[in-house]
């Protein structure tokens, strides 16, 4: 079976992300973005639910009963709407003429 | 309320998303034409929306996951991903990472560290820029001397690259996407590994650090390290997205809605490479990363002087280069596009 560039890159984008974690246990201290933001309450912020409806319920309650699973959801969705939005820009791309293939590096 | 306004319940504010898509977009078209994640954009950016800090970097990182996916495979199409070259830039960036990062938490226990952070941070910013604006001009001067203004289809490497190239010390390495015939896998890992200090040490993702050292330090065609940069950029955006969103920081929808624009902005970017010759999107880069350094310059002197209007200096500062810039990069494709075209008929 010959996977796509796209399905190929989601695959190995995943696998990095759950290995990761495993091998370096502090990386995400390299995101303290410019140090300004200091680690706060790590699990226990909960969103009040009571009005909320429909979507927003569901994210609200996913989030608030189980973390892990809102992060699979967050990067899973990431994902799959970056590939389908890239190949929907790459056709209308392509329809306006402007379709790319291999180039030569002019410095 | 604005009829574009949207609740965000897990950030639990209300927020454009229209600008969210603008953002989004932005950062995208940049993201795809330089190789960047764009943190250094999107976060300042969302905070200074309403976005409380943590949740800023959180969903930026998303975003940044999401577009980078379609951006690196468009330069993978265009032949401009070195794929040997960016899997060992990850392995020594985490590495490198893991030794900055640890080299801040243990300065962190003796003192405040911020200061010094950003004063370093700043140095590098106005250094990268100053190398890049000097080689500019240096090749330009070289080229119109040799009757050759437009460049050519060859890539001359910096002469640091060349005494890179020298280290005779195995395991010997060849690159051919990059065009390299041999180097020492040692050297190449050790400049890495200092990219991937810097931004642990500097709590960024690394992406305006490991661009230039790509083209100036390894000797990479332009082109090639923007795509190679991308493919680092989706590994660290997609561990950066599900280590935040465990820790409850990623504002899902918000994430969406700028992975919208973004996803639409990383394909134009990675198409504007197509028709903008290596020197020209460095030249570009040096003026991003000079405007970005003098937006932390203001930043800077609001944190000594306590003087609100120097930070919402630094934020309109920052946020007109990415729109300028944004513009500029569009407008080039337009025009090449044009021209492309009229050459063709």
């Amino acid at each position: 079976m010959k996977l796509s560039t796209a399905t190929w890159l989601i695959c190995v984008s995943i696998m990095i992300t759950c290995v990761t974690p495993l091998i370096v246990g502090n990386f995400n201290d390299a995101y303290s973005f410019q140090v300004e933001h200091k680690q706060e309450g790590r699990f226990e912020n909960k969103v009040n639910t009571t009005n909320l409806s429909g979507i927003e319920y569901l994210i609200a309650s996913i989030y608030n009963n189980n973390r892990l699973m809102y992060a699979i959801i967050v990067t899973v969705v990431m994902a799959i709407l970056g590939t389908i939005m890239s190949y929907l820009t790459d056709l209308v791309l392509k329809a306006l003429g402007l379709e790319v293939s291999r180039i030569s590096h002019r410095e | 309320m604005n009829i574009l306004d949207i609740h965000l319940p897990i950030a639990g504010i209300e927020f454009n998303a229209l600008l969210l898509i603008l953002i989004g977009f932005c950062v995208g078209v940049l993201g795809g034409f330089f190789g960047v994640g764009g943190g250094w954009i999107v976060t300042p950016a969302l905070n200074i929306f309403g976005f409380h800090m943590a949740y800023a970097i959180g969903t930026d990182l998303a975003n940044i996951f999401g577009q980078s996916i379609g951006a690196t495979k468009k330069h993978h199409k265009m032949g401009n991903v070195d794929w040997k070259l960016g899997t060992i830039s990850i392995v020594a960036s985490i590495v490198g990472l893991e030794l900055g990062s640890q080299l801040i938490i243990k300065l962190e226990k003796i003192g405040d560290v911020g200061s010094v952070v950003r004063w370093c941070y700043l140095f590098l910013m106005f250094s990268l820029s100053t190398l890049m604006f000097v080689d500019y001009f240096k090749t330009k001067k070289r080229r119109t001397l040799r009757g050759n203004p437009e460049g050519a289809d060859y890539h001359e490497r910096s002469s640091l690259a060349r005494r890179l190239h020298k280290i005779n010390l195995p395991p010997i390495i060849s690159l051919p996407v990059s065009g390299i015939e041999r180097v020492s896998l040692w050297a190449v890992l050790l400049v890495f590994a200092s990219t991937g200090f810097l931004s642990g040490f500097l709590g960024v993702g690394g992406g305006f650090i490991r661009m230039p050292a790509l083209v100036y330090l390894i000797g990479v065609p332009t082109a090639i390290a923007v795509g190679t940069d991308l493919m680092s950029v989706l590994a660290s955006g997609a561990y950066g997205c599900f280590t935040y969103a465990i820790k409850g920081r990623v504002e899902i929808l918000a994430a969406i809605l700028m992975l919208l624009g973004s996803s639409v902005g990383a394909q134009i970017g990675a198409t504007a490479v197509k028709y903008v010759k290596g020197y020209g999107i460095r030249l570009l880069f040096a003026i991003m990363i000079a405007f970005a350094g003098l937006s932390i310059a203001l930043e800077q002197v609001y944190k000594i002087s306590g003087i609100l209007i120097y930070q919402k200096a630094a934020g309109i500062l920052l946020m007109g280069t990415a729109a300028s810039l944004t513009l500029i990069v569009i407008v080039k494709l337009i025009i090449e596009y044009k021209k492309e075209k009229k050459k063709g008929t």
